[in-house]
């Protein structure tokens, strides 16, 4: 038996753990998360799988983790007390952020709290101009009594933006000694070495927020190995980042702000792995849970990845054009649309008569009004029980047992009655107004960057993400849905298929027309050498250490950059043009025109991406889930809209459907449902895949 | 409900297709766009009508175009209506022809299913330059519409698919700037193409009936909950009164605006009678401006998911005798309007204030201030840099004003300090809050900020574009009044200061620092939380004195604690020293004139 690779996933409710090695044997686990010390939970939740696999901790290889700690510290503000210090004239600009705020006609409207209070925003009189010429070199007596100020504040950590420190650092690192004189071990980071990259606000944005976040990231990847140091487990740990690569355990302690949207990563990552291996090259991926689903995009065998992102910000309707409802960051990370739609959304009537899903969430607690635990409020999940396609009893795995009458009777008189409906059709109705909803997601990573969805496969996961998918799928015409094995679990079995990843990027603004092609490939180079040095550390090296080149570039007088790939090598002229070419098409592409040759084109960022090749494949050909795969041989009625009615529908399990089977049908997992709408054909692939055919 | 076709399961699913054809038209313009006023300040809209030409669905973009699309559609629909074909495309933008400035060009597209109309894709974006004797075509001194630049009465843009090249070459000779231009109107088309394809896609669908009923059930939908929200609003009648500073023109004439609101049941009625003659400067209004405001003002008081469109303007109703400011006739210049559009939306608001105390903030910093600086450098090549400021709010009856965050009337993003410097011939000193300028009150006025712009070539012509500068930010309820606005010449050398609205040459090195006008307070200011007093004294946005003197809160000598036994003695004491004066209820402080102009 070959060792395991552990994939880790910690939510606000449990934390999900995954072995998998390479002859495909898939031990999972779901422990509630202990929210005092996330790191107790994972280290008595791999204990009990080497109890029940008769594994020991030496047969771990590694562990792979995606964690939620640096999100949740942005969303309840209880990350470093960190000071700032920034040029004189420019102390706000972490408040002012960018005045745009994501809601019209809103009185209530409050910006979210600056990270850094005034008065740890601190200033020094310095000045570096537009060109990277020093004006003005900050005064060594002034900035020490800036710092010792904060000192005295007792700061957790300090943050150094300077203006036009893009263009030339040398004053920020003056700063920075002086602070490293000063306090020799107090967290710094310096907007040269996080971002050197032009744009202040999410420059500075940036810097303070990997400030913000690193001691309470850092303590707790301590506290982390400590626990599993303590229970003989020496595997190395690896971060997934919200680009979608790995990073080691150190690297993310110093440059926390790549681990922030770490837990959705995994579900996208493992989707690519899968769907490639099933020969699938475009893929959407739909994960939907308890409060939110999220969407991304698989072109081409490749993940999309967005350039920037807002943190913090909650959920909301086209928040693609409104801006402004989090905190900038900007790290590259895959492109999700989220939208607040889950199986706790709440369902009512509005003024008008129409009916709205969510929303609203009734969450964990008290939950749907099924739970019995208090909920008054008809949500998803009720409806859902009403139609049949959720086993009336209990949640699957019978850990929540389910009141189907109290849903019945709140239901029929929130919700069926006022709206002249039989509770079967409003109930039906509830489902399709939610799905619509998502429908809105899965058009913001498609149609609305120029991709028609019907040319993709819909790859579903998360709790509740299956039994919506093929309904879905039907009704904005894709053709094919896949639900991955232990689909509850996915997002942190997807750990497994990630590869190691650093992202590095900074400005080269330029005509392309006036860049001098060898100062390019300079510029490239020194980021590549970066991304190396970076992965020979972690062992990484000849061709198992890869480097990918990108660029954004757009129209002068355009503001917002499309990133295309970058030809390898030395640039000359013919290289230039293949990467104003690349430009074009992808401007073509996503916007349905391309401007004339006349138009120049401008340079505004390099990037690389270094990726670490594993020795070994990660796909083992074929996954056994080591539960039981009993057929459940079961039936009940389920309600398919009008032109089907109710239906008594086969309740099987993955397993039966070895056997092609036409819908309905409704496959009950452990940890999530799928429900197979009538005329469907469903069956198993060789990977153990449901795959869906509409 | 309104009849036996009305399904809420179909209509929220259709609901939920069609408003996001209306956004992704507006994602469209955004991401592709080229100028800097659409990019940043958001300034186009995108929307879906009906094959009347009423407005179904708006892209979430600029209050200040909620209610034009239908006053510019229904000047196309008027002259071209009956010859309409597919793959027309119709353009405008004379503001007395169904426009609103020169540099906002409509485009509209009819939609056709099997040769019968059946909608209309619309768009408007503010361009860069449509020619007059003022780069950017947005100067606030022109005094009558013939120098604002090139006028496009309503016209075929497109005839089944053919340009319209008479029209281009018009447009590629009057404008600064054909490439931007150009560039943007290609956003504009390729906005309503999407829009067209995707509403067949619908169509194709669920079939034209249920498509064309679709968007009848909307309207009428928006016109059920706009009249919900309105019946649970009291009934009354309530004005305000509020003065732009002067037209720029006129210079320190100011110009009233006046509003009286009437509600009654489920409709309410805006009434601008008594507002000025329209002026000599480029501010006044068309009507379907004076909508807008009127209309963003009203949206603010109603729940926040109640749709923009035709359903609610049914329900409130705007009146303005033309001739006046609010409802400017030939040939009143109208390039600088925004500003006429911002102060309305605090006057509509003043008077909703008095309807529902608990509910509307006071005065906010007046809206955008427009700064351009533009000139040639020494090779001849133009440069026009061309700013937008704003960012106060004034303070709500539950929470203190914004510091730092968009007007309502218009989202505007702010310019990376960065790019503007490598682009422009300018370098910024100074972006920054500015203490003691935030009205007082139980709940403080947003700070304003300051931005200083230092010149770096020979010379420029600076235009300035700002108000509030005699005619405070109201404060409401006991709150006091924000602070003036206010632009300083040179501020570390002689300090010259300068009128709110002007033009004049700048040389290198010179600066010019613009502030903006501080939000107005609510409530009394000795009621404020003293541990929030001393907040913003440790923030450095309150001095101490100011704690004293307006707050009545003495901070102990260290600066990290509220002296509360000194606080309670000098607050009876401010208290006491009131008696027999007038209380600030609302702003005092400036001659009050009647709509002639005579003092009252």
């Amino acid at each position: 038996m070959s060792r395991f690779r552990v994939g880790i996933d910690i939510g606000g409710t449990f934390t999900d753990i995954v072995f998998l090695n390479a002859e495909g044997r898939l031990f999972t686990k779901k422990v509630p998360s202990s929210v005092d010390n996330y790191a107790r939970a994972i280290v008595e939740g791999m204990a009990e799988v080497f109890g029940e696999a008769g594994i020991t901790p030496e047969d771990v290889r590694e562990i792979r983790h995606g964690t939620t700690v640096a999100s949740n510290a942005i969303l309840e503000l209880k990350g470093a007390r960190v000071g700032l210090i920034t040029s004189a004239g420019f102390r706000d600009i972490l408040e002012i952020r960018t005045l745009r705020m994501p809601r019209l006609y809103d009185l209530a409207w409050e910006k979210p709290p600056s990270l850094v209070e005034r008065y740890l925003r601190q200033v020094v009189d310095e000045r570096v101009n537009a060109n990277g010429a020093i004006e003005r070199k900050p005064q060594q007596i002034e900035v020490e009594r800036v710092v010792r100020k904060l000192l005295d504040e007792k700061v957790e950590a300090i943050a150094i933006c300077l203006i036009n420190a893009y263009a030339n650092p040398e004053n920020e690192r003056f700063v920075e000694e002086v602070v490293r004189e000063l306090a020799p071990d107090l967290p710094l980071c310096i907007s040269a070495d996080v971002l050197p990259e032009m744009k202040e606000y999410e420059r500075t944005s940036t810097t303070v927020i990997n400030a913000y976040v690193l001691p309470v990231v850092a303590t707790y990847l301590t506290a982390l190995r400590k626990g599993l140091d303590a229970d003989s487990i020496s595997a190395p740990i690896y971060l997934m980042q919200s680009n979608g690569g790995l990073t080691t355990s150190e690297t993310a302690s110093k440059l926390p702000m790549h681990i922030i949207e770490s837990g959705p990563a995994g579900g996208v990552i493992g989707s690519q792995a899968i769907s490639k291996a099933s020969g699938l090259e475009n893929v959407i991926t739909f994960d939907m849970g308890g409060t939110t689903a999220k969407t991304s995009m698989i072109a081409r065998g490749e993940v999309t990845r967005a350039l920037d992102m807002q943190v913090g910000g909650g959920i909301m309707h086209g928040s693609r054009l409104m801006t402004g409802a989090g905190y900038a960051l900007k790290v590259p990370a895959i492109d999700l649309a989220e939208v607040g739609a889950g199986g706790g959304s709440i369902l009512s009537i509005d003024t008008g008569g129409s009916l709205r899903a969510g929303p609203e969430s009734a969450g964990a607690s008290p939950g749907p009004v099924c739970y019995d635990a208090g909920g008054e409020n008809p949500t998803i999940t009720d409806a859902n029980v009403i139609l049949g396609y959720i086993n009336p009893d209990h949640l699957v795995g019978g850990a929540v047992k389910l009141n189907k009458e109290k849903a019945i009777s709140v239901f029929t008189r929130k919700i069926a009655e006022p709206l002249g409906l039989s509770l079967e059709d409003a109930a039906h109705g509830a489902h399709l107004i939610s799905a619509s909803n998502m429908i809105r997601a899965i058009k913001a990573v498609s149609t609305e960057r120029g991709r028609n969805p019907r040319n993709y496969s819909l790859f579903a996961f998360g709790g509740n993400g299956p039994l919506f998918a093929a309904g879905m799928a039907d009704a904005i015409g894709i053709k094919q849905v896949i639900v991955p094995p232990s689909p509850g679990l996915f997002s942190s079995f997807g750990l497994l298929y990630a590869d190691v990843e650093h992202h590095y990027s900074r400005t080269f603004r330029r005509l392309l027309t006036d860049a001098d092609p060898q100062e390019l490939t300079t510029a490239w180079e020194g980021l590549a050498k970066e991304a190396l040095d970076e992965l020979n550390k972690e062992g990484f090296s000849g061709a198992s250490a890869v480097i990918e080149r990108s660029a954004s570039l757009h129209y002068k007088g355009q503001i917002y950059e499309l990133s295309v790939p970058a030809p390898s090598g030395n640039f000359d002229s013919k290289k230039l043009a293949e990467l104003a070419e690349n430009f074009g098409q992808e401007h073509e592409v996503v916007y349905g025109h391309r401007a004339g040759p006349e138009e120049p084109v401008e340079l505004v960022n390099i990037a690389v991406i270094g990726r670490g090749i594993p020795d070994s494949s990660r796909v083992p050909e074929k996954l056994y889930a080591e539960e039981a795969l009993t057929p459940v041989a079961n039936s009940r009625k389920a309600y398919f809209g009008k032109s089907y009615g109710w239906i008594e529908t086969a309740v099987v399990a993955r397993a039966d459907l070895q056997q092609k089977r036409i819908g309905p049908a409704i496959v009950e997992e452990y940890d999530a449902t799928c429900l197979i709408p009538p005329k469907a054909e469903a069956r198993l692939d060789s990977f153990g895949n449901i795959v869906v055919d509409l | 409900m309104s009849d036996d076709t009305w399904d809420p399961i179909q209509f929220e699913l259709l609901r939920n297709a069609v408003i996001s054809i209306a956004d992704e038209m507006a994602l469209t313009i955004v991401r592709t766009t080229y100028s800097g006023v659409l990019r940043d300040n958001m300034d186009f809209s995108t929307a879906f009508c009906d094959p009347e030409g009423n407005l179904v669905a708006q892209g979430l973009t600029l209050p200040g175009h909620l209610g034009s699309i239908p006053t510019a559609l229904a000047a196309v629909v008027e002259r071209f209506g009956h010859a309409m074909k597919p793959d027309d495309l119709f353009c405008l933008n004379d503001p007395y022809q169904g426009g609103m400035h020169l540099p906002d060009i409509f485009i509209f597209k009819p939609i056709f299913h099997n040769g019968k109309r059946i909608a209309f894709a619309a768009t408007i974006c503010h361009h860069t330059d449509v020619g007059g004797r003022v780069a950017g075509s947005n100067a606030s001194d022109s005094t009558e519409i013939y120098q604002e630049g090139l006028r496009i009465p309503p016209m075929y843009m497109f005839e089944q698919g053919k340009r319209n090249e008479t029209l281009f070459s018009l447009i590629e000779a009057n404008v600064r700037v054909p490439v931007k231009v150009f560039g943007d109107i290609r956003a504009q088309l390729a906005a309503c193409n999407i829009a067209e394809r995707q509403f067949l896609e619908l169509v194709d669908e669920h079939g034209v009936e249920t498509m064309s009923q679709f968007l009848i059930d909307f309207v009428d939908y928006t016109e059920r909950v706009t009249k919900a929200a309105l019946l649970e609003l009291p009934d009354g009648e309530w004005s305000f009164e509020d003065w732009i500073d002067d037209d720029g023109v006129d210079v320190g004439q100011p110009i009233r605006l006046f509003v009286k609101f009437n509600k009654k049941g489920d409709r309410l009625f805006a009434d601008w009678t008594g507002t000025s003659e329209q002026v000599k400067g480029a501010i006044n209004n068309t009507l379907s401006f004076t909508k807008a405001a009127t209309y963003c003002g009203v949206k603010c008081i109603l729940p926040n998911d109640v749709p923009a469109n035709e359903g609610f303007f049914r329900c409130v109703e705007v009146t303005a005798p033309p001739g006046t400011i609010a409802n400017g006739v030939l040939p009143a210049a109208c390039a600088a309007r925004g500003l006429t559009g911002f102060r309305m939306v605090d006057c509509v608001l003043g008077a909703l204030a008095m309807m529902l105390p608990d509910k509307v903030m006071a005065a906010s910093d007046g809206g955008n201030t427009g700064i351009s600086i533009g000139g040639y450098d020494s090779e001849r090549n133009p440069f026009i840099y061309v700013d937008f400021a704003c960012g106060t709010w004034g303070a709500r009856p539950w929470a203190d004003g914004l510091s730092g965050n968009s007007n309502l009337f218009a989202n505007m993003a702010t310019q990376s300090i960065e790019v503007c410097e490598a682009e422009n011939p300018v370098e910024i000193l100074a972006y920054e809050f500015v203490a003691d300028k935030a009205g007082a009150g139980k709940f403080r006025g947003g700070a304003p900020y300051r931005r200083d712009y230092k010149l770096l070539e020979n010379e420029a012509v600076l235009q300035v574009r700002s108000d509030r500068k005699v005619f405070r930010p109201y404060g409401l309820y006991g709150g006091n009044p924000g602070a003036s606005s206010s632009n300083i010449m040179n501020p570390e050398k002689d300090a010259r200061p300068l009128d709110s609205k002007f033009t004049m040459i700048m040389y290198a090195g010179e600066v010019l620092r613009h502030e903006l006008a501080g939000g107005g307070g609510w409530g009394d200011p000795l009621e404020r939380d003293p541990e929030s007093v001393l907040r913003d004294v440790r923030n450095e946005l309150v001095s101490m004195n100011s704690a004293r003197d307006d707050y009545g809160v003495v901070i102990k000598s260290d600066g990290w604690g509220v002296d509360y036994k000194a606080t309670q003695i000098l607050r009876v004491e401010i208290q006491k020293s009131r008696i027999g004066k007038t209380p600030a209820v609302l702003w005092q402080d400036w001659p009050r004139k009647d709509d002639k102009g005579a003092d009252l």
